[in-house]
Formats: C-alpha cells, structure tokens, sequence
C-alpha cells in the first residue's frame, strides 16, 4: 500500500489519459474547420469560438439545453418527492404486501426499455403527448422511481427508530414526524437520489427520441444525435454541442462527487 | 378478557389501521406512476406482440404466435442475437478486468483521490450519445485521433464489418468500467490493512495476497457489479444506434437496434414488439440466473 | 418565515402546475390573413427560386401569406417527420414537398387530398407519366411532380476521349474501361466507378437499377419479391464484384451521393452515378471537371435494356387537414405550373417534371443538357409504386448491405430477403 508521491501521480496520469476522449472532444471544439479533416497535428495551429457560435446561435441546442433541464428537473423532482413517500411507507408502515411490492419494484428496474417504448408510444400518441415535456417527465420519472424509492428506502431504515417514537411521544403524528423528521435526516440521501434521477433524465435517449416528432421538442441527446449536416458532417459543431451537452453531467461530478458516489455505492452494496 | 388488555389491543388496532391507510396513501401516487408507465406497458407489449398492427395503415389484427414463429426461422434476428451476446459477453468481460484493476491502482492513492475519481467519473457520467459523437470523431477515418496516433493509416474502424463491432465494445467498455472500478473500489477501502500485514508476516505477498486476500472479498461486489452491467449491456440501445445505426450491414445490430428498426422505420408495431419481449424475457432470466450465483455464493461464504 | 407545511404545499402546487404546463403542446397560431405553411427541403443550386415564386404567388392571392418551412436534409427524417406530424391529427402545414416514393403510403393513410378533380387531364398529361404514375393510387391523383430526377451515369469525357473510348453500354464494358485507363494514368489516386453503395434509400436506388439492368425486379405486379431470383443474384454479384475486383473502391459500401460527387467533381474518378444536381456542380466556374463531363444511359447486365435508371424527383401534394384546402391546392398547381417551372430550373439545379420544357429554347439556352437528358429520363422508370414500398425498402435494405460489404452471399440475401418481405406481406394481409 506503499507507494509516495510518484506513484499517485503515475495513477493520475493515466487516469487523466482515461478521459482523454473527452479533452479531446473539448480541443476539437475549438480547433477550425480547416484543421479538422485531415488531421494534421495534435495541437492546433489556432483556437477558434466559431463552432460555439454556430450552435449557440443557429443551431436547435439553445432549446434542446432548455428542453432538458425542464424535463430533467421536474422528472427528478417528482421521483424524489414521490419516492421519499412510497420509501418512507414500505419502510416504517405496515403496509400489507409489501415484500411482494418491493420485490415487483426491483424487477421493473429490469425491464428494457425497448420493450416498453413500443406500447407507451402508442400511449403518447392516444393522450396527446407527444412533444410534450409532461411525456418524458412522466416516463423518466417512472425509471427513476424504483432506484430512488431503494436509496431512500435504506437511508430512511437507518435512521433509529427512537427518534420517530421520540417524536411521537411529544405529540407529533405520521405526517408530521416524516416531514419535521425524517425527511431533514435523509436530505443527503435524498441529495445522492436526486442527483442519480437528474443525471438519468439528463442522458435518456430512446424515450425521448420516440416521443418528440418537432424540433423544438428535442432534448439534448435527441438534438446532438439528429445535428444537422447538409453536405459533410460538421465534426466542430458537433464537438462544441457535446460539450455543452456535457455540462450538468461535468459540473455534478466535479462539484457534487461525494453525493453521487454514495448514490452509486448505496444502490449497489445494498441487496 | 381483562378490559385494559382490550382496550390496548382495541388502541394498537387502530393506530395500526390509521397507519395502514396513510401506508397506502403515501405509496399510492408511485405505485401509480410505475403501474402505469412499466407495469402495464410491460404487459400491454406482449398483447401487442401477439398482433399484426402497422398504424399508419390502419392495420390491427390477431396474429397469435406468427412474430415468434417468423423469428425462429429469421436470420436477422439470429445475427441480432449474435451480436448482442458477443457484445454482452465482450463488454462485461473487458470492464470486469479492467474495473478490478483500475481500483486495484486506486487503492493506495494518498494524494488527489477526488481528482482521480472525478477523472473516473467523467466518463460515465456523459449522456451515451456525447460518448457515441465522441468515438465516432476518434474512430473518423481521416480526421480521428486513431488513426491519427497510428501514424496515419486510414482505417475504417466504423465502415469495416470486421473492426465495426470491437470499435463499438471499446467504446461502450471506456462508458462502464468506471462503474465496476468504483464499486470495487469502494469494497477494497474497507479491507483491513492488517490483513495483508498478517498475511506479508506469513510470507504471502503480491498475488498470493491478492488470491487469498483481496479476491474472496472483491468477488461479491464483482458479481453485483456483473449483473447490473449485464442486465445493462443487453439492454444497450443508445451507442450502437448512434455510433453505428446497427451497421455496416447488421455486424452491429443488435436486438434492440433490430427491434427499434421494426418498430419505427418499417412501422411494424406487432412485430417489433415481439422482439423487445424477446429481449425482456432473455433479461429477465439473465437476472434470475445470476440472482441464484449470488445467493449461492452468499449461502456458501 | 411561511410554516413549513405551507411552503411545502406551495412546492407541490408549483409542480402540479409545472406539470399541467408541460402538458400543453403546441398552440394554434393567431388569426390574421391566411396563412399556408409550405414544407420543403432546402433547394439546392446556385440561387433559390422558391421565394419569388411564392412572393408571385401571394401577389396573385391578396389576403394569403405563404410561410416556407424548411425540412430537414436526410430524406428518411424527413419521412419520419412527415408520418409522425401527419398521424398526430393536426399537422402544422398545408403543403408539402414529399419524395415520390411516399405519396401512395400517404395516400392510403389517407393523410393527402384527392387532387383529380382539380387537375385537368391535360394538366396532368404534361408531365413525365414515370412522374405522373407513382403519384396516382386507386386511378385518382395525389400529388403533382414538381422536379424530374433520373440516375445518369457521369462519365469523364477527356479520358474516354484519350483512351478512344464510347461510354461503356455493359457493366462488363465498364469494368473494361476502366482497368484500360487505370493502366494507362497510372494515377493512384484515380478511383473507377463510384456510386452509392451505403445502407440507406440512395443504396437502394443503386441495387434496383442493376435488378432493373438485368431484366428483373425486386417485386412483381402481385406483390411477389423476386419473381426471378437467379437474376437478382446475378445482379446482386456484379455490384459486389465491382468492389471485389476493385473497379469501385470499397468505402462506395459507406457512400451516399454527396461522398461520391466529390471525389468525381475533384477530378478523382473515371465514372460516377449520380442524379441530375450534380452536373451544374460540375460545370460551375471553380470546378476542377469543368467542359469534361458527360452523362450516359446506366449500363446493362446481361439480361437487362440499357439505361434502366430510377426516376425520382419531388412531389407536392396538400395536407388532408389543411383548414384551406382550394388554396392549397391553387398553390400547388402554381408551383408545378410550367412558369414556376421554368423559374425553377433557370435558378437552381433542378429539372422540371414537364417534356415540353426539354424542348425550350430559352431553357435549352440557359441549360444545355436538357435535350441530352430528356432520352434518358424517358427510359427510366420508377421504383416500385406501392404504399408500402418504404417499409418494403427498409426490409430490404439490410440485406443487400451485407451483399455489398461481402458478409452475406447473394444467393443467401435473395433467400432471405424473400422470407423478410413475405413476412411483411403476411402483417399487411396480403
């Protein structure tokens, strides 16, 4: 386990060389056109802001960033807010068949979602909803459901049982010791969930793909996978979308790393 | 029959129904949302792939088991499944080790273990088809970093039906190692550095520490990382449709690129429906198979 | 500071409504003058005529506004675009410009007017019956041509001049030549034949005209595929062979026609099929072939006529909900009218879908090729006219994709290809 300075460097290098696709990715958003096919030489003769023009200005990102966020915060905020509940039930409330329920919870984890896009196209297409936010806020929130409700549903059994009985013998009911209690004591849990659910809405593909017909109804994956290219592909275009693209996933795992690793870990190693 | 036992009894009853009730209450809504949206649509695509239906012309009949029937004798659905267990089994295979190893490297980190595990991360955590754009710049005949760092030579990594489908199990390994190194590596912070000093003062070191150490103790988290990722790897959709559009020439298709193909581009609900209950029947005993591996290997330890 | 409860309340009421606003889709537009919504590509050439031509036509209609909505390059987006708004139920457009090959489905969706009682039978006669005739399901019209498409095969007039060489009349012949005047340029940078080989409708297009070359079809009046298979295995062979013995290079397996224009207009190959865009590209100031291309009828094999190319082109047809449903149609008979016709064709590189024009002198004068093209888009015929020929494609396509890349026999991908739109037929109720 010995190992000193050189060593963790060494490990970070190669670390570094590991996400070298997405540098660069990065490098290639600011390299010009003229340099990008062929490709010359590792490092650009000159820096260039035109492809992040391009995009920000004339392409569908701008409302794709805006049609993601959207659906990706409200989507998250429904399975959080839902999951802490049915969490909070299947743990603490003697609910009958709740085994059986958490068990059909974990298997519907399971189901492809190829499977399932087929039936609720159609289901869009009958209420409506199609190119609509409520469609993929609904379908992504259902996804997140079951992985929250787990997470929650472990921190939730964590917490000892003396504090709820402690509550209740000053007076306070279900409710109120769930919401003055419980709930304050998982926030971080509930914080790791969240940001689980906001990073599944964020990158889900096929959902949104399926039920957006319009262009002002993509979200982001959608608009980066459909970027348009009318005689050759704009690779810096491209490139510069992808960034953007990559940004709430960027700023979570750098700024909220220790939430998300406990997510990650507590869905895992908890069977 | 003593009254004060009654009415504790009579006491605890109600508060237990009153209890019950807001039980249901609260789990009412996500029951609710997951019935509605996985539950039900999990059983409605088996109905439906019991049916011709093509809605844009109107079509919708009974076809009893004619999919399935098809579908035993169609070789595109053979190579489909090909692809997807040569892909399932080369993804899962490669992260396994790579995984390992990498948290193997992390363990002793002292110094910028946040760095490290946020490079780690990156990749993950980006949207697959972030991950997709970016392999297929890198894997660009004449303008990718490939070629590139091979001096040159411009080889149709994507184009080639030989070299299309490892391109696109390197690029789906970069997306998922990272998951598999994290759990391992959290399962390795917390053996005891005792351990191995006892076992270096018995004259085991490196491998043999490794053997008898470290593995027995990785191996459940492993696993759980296993399932998870081949349950994933089945169900992948997004990095071959976007990276390959299951091509060239189906060495990339697999069956849920097949099944998405059917339903949208040829507009064959009823048929396209069948392959992904295909799909969900094959994961779903994937998943018991490896769930009866790990109770086994728990009843065992 | 509200009591918790109440800001909770709150937050749950904020996202009630977050949720219901999410729910609404798009609204209907204000009322003002009438407005037509024209869904079309981006027209491609040296100028756009399509704006002066809808600016006329506002003119001769006081009181209506035309609003040009551009589509999306790819013609299978555009396609999903157009199935995914038009099965919705309230289409945002009136009139739209569909690729022949989808008016029967879209008809049979019932998605398109009837036009047969707006257009004169001598209105419709002047245009190409392979235009006029894919248009037509059921003995009524849908849509009307609005330019003529026709695979040409370009071919480079100095070398085959430097060689003595007549363009090649047989696959065979092709081959020939070009092993002939690779030899001689000793240019390895000189590519053969190209065409597009790659797994979309243009590949498609390329495999029916070498079925078509050898005297078969890929499904006959009955709906059968492959009424003669050994020929369609045979033509399906001489494409791969083209690759395996090198006369085309193997990245044609990848290439739409943009990827096979450029090397061809760089000067870099021998023969090139392509449409009829392509030969103003060639011709502009900067080209590199410029005065050295000349276009042919498409070879043969050994079964088949010479000249068997696919005609394409561009249809305009009218929603079957547009809430102005005679305008529309006005619009759409102005814009393949023979004037918007001839606008058309003196200001982008397109070619009308009306014979009579070929014969233009002021066109002629313009455009030279015109005569030269009209033999050609005569002997060309279109693909096969069913509602269901996009899904038939699209079955299809994968199938002579793994002939071209060498990873299935031509034999087994007949076989197999037979099975697959069997079983399509069998969905349908055929």
């Amino acid at each position: 386990m010995r190992g000193g300075r050189l060593r963790d460097a060494l490990v970070l290098a190669a670390l570094a060389l590991y996400a070298a696709p997405f540098f660069w990715q990065a490098l290639t958003s600011v390299r010009p056109d003229a340099e990008l096919l062929p490709l010359a030489s590792l490092l650009p003769g000159r820096l260039t802001a035109v492809h992040y023009e391009v995009v920000l200005a004339k392409s569908l990102m701008p409302r794709a960033l805006l049609n993601s966020l959207g659906v990706a915060l409200i989507s998250t905020a429904l399975a959080v807010g839902l999951g802490a509940l049915a969490g909070y039930a299947l743990v603490r409330l003697p609910v009958p068949g709740r085994g059986p329920i958490l068990l059909a919870m974990i298997a519907a984890t399971a189901f492809p979602q190829i499977a399932t896009v087929s039936p609720l196209y159609l289901l869009m297409r009958t209420l409506g909803l199609r190119d609509t936010w409520l469609a993929l806020i609904l379908a992504n929130a259902s996804f997140a459901l079951p992985l929250v409700i787990w997470l929650l549903g472990g921190f939730i059994r964590e917490i000892p049982r003396a504090l709820e009985e402690a509550a209740a013998t000053d007076g306070a009911d279900r409710i109120a010791t769930l919401y003055w209690v419980i709930l304050p004591l998982v926030a971080p849990g509930a914080a790791s969930a969240a940001l689980l659910a906001f990073l599944f809405s964020w990158n889900e593909f096929l959902f949104a793909y399926s039920f957006t017909a319009t262009e002002a109804s993509r979200t982001v994956p959608v608009a980066l996978a459909l970027f348009p290219g009318v005689f050759e592909v704009p690779w810096g275009d491209i490139a510069a979308a992808s960034l953007l693209a990559s940004l709430p996933p960027v700023l979570i795992v750098v700024g909220f790393q220790r939430y998300l690793v406990r997510g990650l870990l507590a869905g895992a190693l908890r069977e | 029959m003593a009254s004060p036992r009654c009415d504790t009894s009579s006491r605890r009853s109600a508060a237990d129904v009153a209890d019950r009730r807001l039980g249901w209450l609260l789990l009412a809504p996500a029951l609710l949302l997951l019935g509605g949206l996985t539950v039900y649509p999990a059983i409605w695509v088996i109905w439906l792939s019991l049916q011709y239906r093509v809605p844009v012309f109107g079509i919708a009949r009974w076809a009893g088991a004619a999919h399935y029937a098809f579908l035993t004798v169609d070789s595109r659905f053979w190579n489909a499944a090909g692809v997807t267990a040569l892909f399932t089994v080369a993804s899962v295979a490669l992260e396994s080790i790579l995984g390992l190893a990498m948290a193997l490297a992390l363990r002793g980190q002292q110094r910028g273990r946040r760095v490290a595990v946020a490079l780690l991360l990156l990749a993950w955590a980006l949207p697959s088809v972030v991950t997709a754009k970016m392999f297929e710049w890198l894997y660009h005949p004449s303008g990718g970093l490939v070629n590139f760092l091979l001096g040159g030579r411009a080889v149709n990594w994507l184009g080639d039906p030989a070299l299309a489908l490892p391109s696109l199990v390197l690029a789906d390994v970069w997306r998922t190692t990272p998951f598999v190194a994290l759990l391992c590596y959290a399962r390795l912070l917390t053996i005891p550095a005792e351990l191995y000093e006892a076992a270096e003062v018995d004259g085991a070191a490196g491998v043999q520490a490794f053997a008898r150490i470290t593995w027995p103790l990785v191996r459940p988290i492993l696993l759980v990382a296993l399932l998870f990722r081949t349950l994933d790897a089945l169900r992948a959709f997004d990095i071959m449709f976007v990276l390959t559009g299951g091509g060239p020439a189906g060495s990339t298709e697999t069956l849920t690129v097949y099944a998405y193909r059917a339903l949208f581009q040829t507009l064959q609900i009823g048929f396209g429906s069948a392959i992904g209950v295909v799909v969900f029947v094959l994961v779903m005993l994937v998943a018991w198979a490896y769930l009866r591996l790990i109770n086994r290997q728990e009843a065992a330890a | 500071m509200a009591p918790r409860p109440a800001r909770a309340a709150l937050l749950v009421a904020g996202l009630l409504l977050a949720l219901l606003a999410a729910g609404c889709g798009q609204g209907p537009s204000g009322a003002g003058p009438i407005t037509l919504v024209f869904k079309h590509a981006k027209i491609l050439g040296p100028a756009d005529p399509v704006p002066g031509l809808l600016r006329r036509f506002e003119a001769e209609h006081p009181g209506v506004r035309v609003q040009s909505e551009a589509l999306t390059w790819s013609s299978d987006e555009q396609h999903q675009f157009y199935v995914i708004n038009l099965e919705g139920g309230s289409p945002p457009f009136d009139v739209m410009m569909l690729d022949v090959i989808w008016v029967p489905e879209f008809a049979r969706a019932g998605w398109i007017l009837d036009l047969t009682a707006q257009v004169p039978p001598a209105e419709r006669d002047a245009h190409f019956a392979s235009a006029i005739e894919p248009a037509t399901q059921d003995g009524r019209l849908w849509a009307l041509p609005w330019f003529m498409n026709v695979g040409l095969l370009y071919y480079r007039k100095d070398l085959l001049a430097k060689y003595g060489l007549a363009p090649p009349e047989t696959y065979d012949e092709l081959a020939r030549q070009v092993r002939l005047i690779q030899a001689g340029e000793r240019d390895p940078r000189l590519d053969g034949y190209l065409w597009q080989g790659k797994q979309y409708e243009g590949g498609m297009v390329n495999v029916l005209e070498a079925l078509w070359a050898n005297g078969t079809r890929v499904i006959d009046e009955r709906g059968r595929p492959f009424p003669e298979p050994e020929r369609a295995r045979e033509a399906l062979a001489a494409l791969r062979g083209l690759i395996e013995s090198g006369v085309s290079p193997p990245w044609v397996t990848a290439a739409d026609e943009e990827l096979t224009r450029r090397p061809f207009g760089d000067g870099r190959a021998i023969f090139l099929r392509g449409w009829p865009y392509a030969l103003d590209l060639f011709e502009l100031p900067d080209s590199r072939v410029r005065q050295r291309v000349g276009v042919a009828p498409m070879p043969r094999l050994a079964h088949g006529p010479v000249g068997a190319a696919s005609t394409g082109g561009a249809h305009l047809a009218v929603s079957a909900r547009t809430r102005h449903p005679a305008l529309a149609v006005e619009l759409v008979r102005f814009l393949t009218s023979d004037v918007a016709q001839r606008a058309m064709t003196e200001g982008a590189a397109l070619r009308p879908s009306r014979p009579a024009l070929y014969h233009d002198a002021q066109l002629i004068a313009r455009d030279p090729t015109l005569p030269a093209l009209l033999p050609l888009i005569l002997r060309g015929h279109p693909r096969p006219i069913t509602p269901y020929y996009l899904m038939l494609s699209t079955t299809l396509q994968p199938e002579f994709s793994a002939v071209l890349v060498g990873r299935k026999s031509p034999a087994r991908a007949v076989q197999d290809g037979i099975a697959q739109v069997r079983h399509l037929e069998q969905a349908l109720g055929r």
